[in-house]
């Protein structure tokens, strides 16, 4: 475990797609993680997310496209002779071994003299912190420290890869959140190109240098977290990292990357990203994060107003979270800060609303969404 | 009446205690017919005598009969657990339809009756020079076995997890330290006991030794079943206890095996 950036491989997917049968799991996937990256395939169950990583692995031949490591291309190449380290779901540690013996197994398979074995498992324990349970088996140990011992399983022989399925799902949510933690220090420590796949938004966000999000086996959105957070191209991409309000409106004059929307007797004043047009007299969608509108106090102003009354509101600890009925955008969900909050929320409370000119972004309307 | 169930009724009570001395009274019959101080199969006149059981113990004859069925159980039980075993992970890892239709195919000893096999044999063997050889038996033996390791083999992969076998690929594993290493430590149990009762099998089969053997070949079987029609020499009550007892400590073997599988 050299643990240097260097270390990492750079991973290129082209056009990959996998079909059974009459069923397509898979259209023309493409993209690149560079060396050392962290990248994060996110999508709701059936998006095709896992048979990417299982042809990345190697276990699924793609359809067609090509998986290329280092610009050479692996896609021949049967799972065995990779070299990536995986974690599965569940873990698949073997049962009738030792937590050393199931450590060992990647470089006894490869045939390593007893002193290197032994000098490169105690490095992968350390590196997990299990060191004293290296001669337990893994039904006596608890859901974490399986889940260390596969982590210690795949990184132990070098590999190029680490290819990551759900690691997490099998952990209650404190613990998960622990070895998200855990995950993060290990991928900075160890340097190496890591491919996790995943269902959970907040993992994807918090762990990943990219995350490709997936849906229906296409490709939605591919950058990195902040970037797909702030600027979703589309609804589904909205919607499925994090929670959105949208907004339709009518254009009504655009020029020099700033638009009105008309929602009714609603004006939306909206900024419009480089390179984004909205044809004066079309519909648009708008998405705008619920964090971002702003209870007014009186007298208050800001790009966009609108007023409605609290339809619900529920206490969440750090914020208020309210649903706002409004006459011309539908209800709104609001994230309000609960400490200092300028109101006291209350049922049929009336309310001003507003947002300021970049809070919302334009998106593409899926149908998925 | 506990847990809620219905108690038996004094007929059920009365038909399971009749099936239960049925099936038992014939097997335990033998022990005191074993102990006879008579030289014909009869229950002992004046005192039990163990001089049946020293004369299988110094009677050639006996002894070799004994000897030959445990080389020949030995050998075909090798031959059942090799085949049976290969078989069963292939259509496991097949895991087609076609490997369904396999399957089956290996449970026909099973469901065709030994005699129709045994005339089948007997034809067969004739042409490849096999009668009355140790080798035919064990062929024999060993084909007619290969359903029991199918079995108990097939049992324990469906409870193997196939991420592991995708684990150890992943990690570099060829095809054979996947076996060596992760699947055949998995379902060791199942091969055994599969083995077991291939060598069960062999150990007490009596008609296609009738058929296929006569004078070269002479296994435990086939000796008692010519002393009854022969000379009616208790020897072969006091066989027959010692087969019933070695059985019954294969079986529990095998029970421990599962016991053991489970925990």
């Amino acid at each position: 475990m050299s643990g240097t950036a260097a270390a990492g491989h750079a991973l290129d997917l082209r056009g990959l797609t996998r079909r059974y049968g009459t069923f397509t799991a898979v259209r023309g996937v493409s993209l690149r993680v560079e060396r050392g990256q962290f990248l994060t395939l996110l999508g709701p169950s059936g998006s095709g997310k896992t048979t990417i990583l299982m042809m990345v692995a190697g276990f699924v031949p793609p359809s067609e496209g090509q998986v290329l490591l280092d610009g050479a291309d692996i896609t021949p190449l049967p799972p065995e002779r990779r070299h990536f380290g995986m974690v599965f779901q569940g873990y698949a540690l073997f049962p009738h071994m030792t937590v050393a013996e199931n450590v060992v197994f990647p470089l006894r398979v490869r045939g390593l003299g007893r002193a290197e074995r032994d000098g490169k498992v105690r490095a992968a324990l350390d590196l997990v912190q299990l060191s004293p349970f290296a001669e337990r088996r893994p039904a006596q140990l608890s859901g974490g420290q399986q889940q260390r011992v596969a982590l210690a399983r795949a990184l132990v022989f070098d590999p190029a890869l680490l290819l990551l399925d759900e690691p997490l799902s099998a952990l209650d949510k404190k613990l998960r959140a622990e070895l998200q933690d855990e995950l993060k220090a290990l991928h900075r420590r160890v340097g190496r190109t890591f491919v996790n796949v995943t269902h959970d938004q907040d993992e994807a966000l918090s762990l990943s240098d990219r995350v490709a999000i997936l849906n229906h086996g296409r490709l939605v959105q591919f950058g990195a977290p902040a970037e797909l957070y702030e600027r979703p191209r589309t609804s589904f991409v909205a919607d499925f990292l994090g929670k959105s309000n949208f907004l339709r409106g009518t254009v009504r004059g655009a020029q020099g990357g700033a638009a009105v929307l008309e929602a009714g007797a609603t004006r939306i004043a909206q900024a419009l990203p480089d390179g984004a047009a909205l044809p004066s007299g079309a519909a648009a969608l708008l998405s705008l994060r619920p964090e971002k509108i702003a209870v007014l106090a009186e007298g208050e102003g800001a790009d966009t107003v609108v007023g409605g009354r609290i339809a619900a509101w529920s206490y969440l600890g750090a914020d208020f979270a309210l649903d706002v009925r409004t006459d011309d955008l539908g209800t709104l969900r609001v994230v309000l800060p609960s400490w200092r909050a300028p109101i006291r929320p209350a049922e049929g409370m009336a309310v001003r609303l507003g947002w300021t000119a970049d809070a919302a972004v334009p998106v593409e309307e899926d149908a998925a969404a | 009446m506990t847990g809620g169930g219905h108690g038996a009724g004094p007929l059920a009570r009365g038909v399971a205690w009749t099936t239960a001395l049925y099936l038992l009274l014939p097997i335990s019959i033998v022990v005191p017919v074993s102990l006879t101080d008579q030289r014909f199969l009869s229950l002992p006149y004046h005192a039990p005598s163990l001089r049946h059981y020293a004369n299988l113990f110094t009677s050639e004859a006996w002894l070799g009969a004994v000897w030959q069925s445990f080389w020949l159980a030995l050998a075909s039980t090798v031959l059942a657990v090799a085949a049976g075993t290969l078989c069963a992970i292939g259509c496991w890892r097949l895991g087609r339809r076609s490997s369904e239709a396999v399957r089956a195919l290996m449970l026909l000893p099973l469901i065709i009756p030994s005699i129709v096999y045994a005339v089948g044999l007997y034809r067969w063997f004739g042409k490849l020079d096999l009668l009355d050889r140790f080798l035919g038996v064990t062929l024999a033996h060993a084909v007619t076995g290969i359903p029991y390791v199918v079995i108990t083999v097939s049992a324990s992969l469906a409870a193997f997890d196939p991420r592991l076998e995708q684990a150890a690929r992943g990690m570099g594993a060829s095809l054979g330290q996947t076996l060596r290493w992760v699947i055949l430590p998995r379902i060791a149990p199942g091969i055994a006991s599969g083995a077991i009762f291939a060598f069960i099998h062999s150990w007490d089969e009596l008609v296609m030794v009738l058929f296929i053997t006569s004078r070269d070949v002479f296994t435990l079987p086939r000796k008692i079943w010519d002393g009854i029609n022969e000379n009616l020499d208790p020897t072969m009550a006091a066989v027959a206890v010692l087969l019933v007892v070695f059985t019954v400590l294969l079986l529990w073997a095998d029970g421990e095996l599962r016991r053991r599988r489970e925990s």
